[in-house]
């Protein structure tokens, strides 16, 4: 059998089986297994490649993220988080869902997970939307779309996954996701100023308040602090500045604002272990699916397959790559997107000379827009059942939205230099600047 | 009632009960447990492994058994995932039909699952054994002790792939599940099999 249609069927297996009910990760080991039985590619083998995919030092930084997550969630302290949020911004114009987007903007960077920002935001803010007359619909759509954020900013567990299997550097990703993350999250606070409902109006909450809230939230808000204080100043690596942010959690926060959830504390532990584990197995599978593509050179017709059409002009080949994740985003799910793809995402990455970084964020965003976009659109499809409204009508209230993020995507894609100051002037490093032989300061590419 | 009994009561999911064997409650919780201890544990080694570190005197042994704690929380993870229906899915058309057809595509969905638990035991199995000839540093302990996650791994979910198709085929997979209030019974960071779309 040809290499293509070994791909084709490995392809069509994994669709199948994922989309009949087979978990990600057992449909990916199922096209892989029956693929490589037709090739030279022995059995053991692929269950080496499923081993080493989860088997990186810098993926030991998800478990912690997730339990930051878990942690901040289940000891119900968002609830000074969402106080702090009303008090910034809820005398806006659209009132609640500015308060949302704030708040997701906030909680993104503690979680690094969109699916936790969803469940969380669902749950402090979807109650307080229905009672004010926000429509079902809107407050799915809003609340999904500000969930996204979390794909962007620091500690994106979407960036640890793409930076530990493209040897790119995490906290590049972090730096330089931080300009589109809040891209969306302004984006989104125009949007409900201009478009959606005008909301509740409430008094600007006065200067002593909104000290008050902010003293409130404090200890909270020092993960963040945390997180990229340490990674920044090169004292940690993302997984021990993950480690340092659950203790600071269970030594202070937990036992400061929520002393009683302290017995609570083994199931936290124990929900947490079992939950990460889940992306974790489906990143070895997919890495095997990935090494597959490689091995029967799916990647590299790929990639000449682009570069005939877009040569080696790098918005071109970003604009068809946004074209292709958005397609296969609408199907898959990021992580194992990554995955798969990223010998593709290598090759054109050198072909069109770009910025491995710049790369990884344009494709972060792109998937993190798939997260809300028809078929699949897993945080979407959260939030309207969380609300209780339905998918379709969730998607409707969607639709407009779209723009703050392909606006958002092409900003990141023409405009590199803005996208990349952060990290430059933060981690230059990390976007391949070395320092000058000669005098202070570094070199960088151009 | 006592805390561990709280606990393991807490821990065991009343879902999809009809696909259970009581005799099996013990197991799930133990793994559920276990995952717990494993993510503590390496969360602790992370933590000791920085402290050590810093007052310069680093216990190079630690990176291992952070190591060990992690693979194997991931496939006793992905094991006890398998009984309580966690995994992350892409959909479940098979949610959305009832009678022969939902039947059919239970055991398929099943039949798959099992298929590739017995690759995880038999080529697992056959990478342990050639583990024994790799050694991990510093200690210089065979490669084999972490292997041995993937057919133990794939012994657990065969097993329960098996409890569920057993089940399912003697009492039906279509079964009325309680309501349940997602927002305030889901741990946050999973999908709840309500929330997968038909």
């Amino acid at each position: 059998m040809s290499a293509p249609l070994i791909l084709g069927l490995m392809t069509v297996l994994f669709l199948f089986f994922g989309y009949l009910g087979v978990p990600v990760a057992f449909s990916l080991m199922a096209g892989v297994f029956i693929g490589a039985a037709f090739t030279d590619v022995t059995f053991p083998a692929i269950v080496q490649k499923i081993f080493d995919g989860m088997d990186s030092e810098a993926l030991l930084a998800i478990p912690f993220f997730l339990l930051v997550g878990e942690l901040m969630s289940s000891a119900n302290v968002v609830s000074r988080i969402t106080n702090l949020s009303l008090a910034l911004v809820g005398h806006i114009r659209g009132g609640l869902s500015q308060v949302v987007t704030v708040f997701s903007m906030f909680f993104s960077e503690m979680s690094g997970s969109t699916t936790a920002d969803v469940a969380v935001i669902s749950r402090a803010l979807g109650g307080p939307m229905k009672k004010e007359g926000y429509s079902p619909a809107f407050t799915a759509a809003i609340i999904a779309a500000a969930s996204t954020i979390a794909a962007l900013v620091p500690p994106s567990i979407t960036a640890v996954v793409y930076g530990a299997v493209g040897n790119v550097s995490i906290a590049g990703l972090f730096m330089a996701g931080v300009v589109p993350g809040f891209m969306i999250g302004f984006g989104l606070m125009i949007y409900c100023y201009i478009f959606g409902p005008a909301g509740m109006r409430r008094p600007r909450a006065a200067f002593r308040d909104v000290a008050h809230a902010f003293k409130d939230a404090s200890l909270p808000l020092m993960i963040p602090i945390i997180l990229l204080g340490g990674i920044l100043t090169g004292w940690f690596t993302p997984t021990e500045a993950g480690v340092v942010a659950a203790i600071w959690i269970l030594a202070v926060v937990i036992p400061s604002l929520n002393r009683a959830h302290i017995r609570l504390l083994p199931y936290d532990f124990c929900i947490a272990g079992l939950i990460f584990s889940l992306p974790l197995i489906t990143i070895g599978a997919a890495n095997a699916f990935g090494w597959m593509l490689a091995y029967l050179r799916g990647a590299i017709v790929i990639a000449e397959w682009i570069t005939s059409i877009a040569g080696n002009d790098p918005h071109l080949i970003m604009l068809m790559m946004v074209l292709l994740f958005t397609i296969i985003g609408d199907f898959i799910e990021p992580v194992p997107t990554i995955i798969i793809f990223m010998p593709l995402v290598n090759a054109l990455t050198v072909a069109g000379d770009i910025n491995p970084v710049h790369m990884g964020v344009v494709l972060i965003a792109t998937l993190a827009f798939g997260l809300i976009t028809p078929p699949y659109g897993l945080v979407l499809l959260m939030a309207s059942k969380f609300i209780g409204v339905r998918f379709s009508q969730a998607l409707r209230a969607a639709l407009p939205i779209y723009v703050v993020f392909l606006g958002t995507i092409a900003f990141a894609i023409y405009f590199p230099k803005v996208v990349l100051w952060l990290p430059k002037q933060v981690i230059p490093e990390s976007v391949g600047c070395f320092k000058n032989p000669s005098g202070p300061g570094y070199i960088c590419p151009p | 009632m006592r805390i561990s009994e709280k606990l393991a009561k807490k821990l065991l999911l009343k879902r999809q009960r009809h696909l259970k064997w009581r005799a099996f409650d013990v197991l799930e919780i133990t793994l559920m447990i276990l995952c717990g201890v494993l993510l503590f544990g390496f969360s602790t080694t992370v933590m000791f492994d920085i402290v050590t570190r810093e007052i310069g005197r680093p216990w190079l042994w630690l990176q291992e058994v952070t190591q060990t704690f992690f693979i194997y929380g991931i496939f006793i993870g992905a094991a006890v995932a398998t009984r309580r229906n966690d995994h992350l899915y892409l959909t479940a058309v098979a949610d959305a039909l009832h009678g022969i057809p939902r039947l059919v595509a239970e055991i398929v969905i099943r039949l798959v699952v099992l298929g590739v638990a017995f690759c995880l035991i038999y080529f697992g199995y056959k990478n342990f054994l050639r583990g024994f000839s790799s050694f991990r540093m510093p200690s210089l302990t065979p490669i084999a002790s972490l292997y041995a996650a993937i057919p133990i791994a794939g012994s657990l979910i065969a097993l329960f792939t098996i409890e569920q198709l057993v089940n399912g085929c003697r009492k039906g997979f279509d079964h009325p599940e309680p309501q349940e209030d997602l927002l305030a019974t889901t741990p946050i960071l999973t999908v709840p099999s309500s929330v997968r779309r038909p």
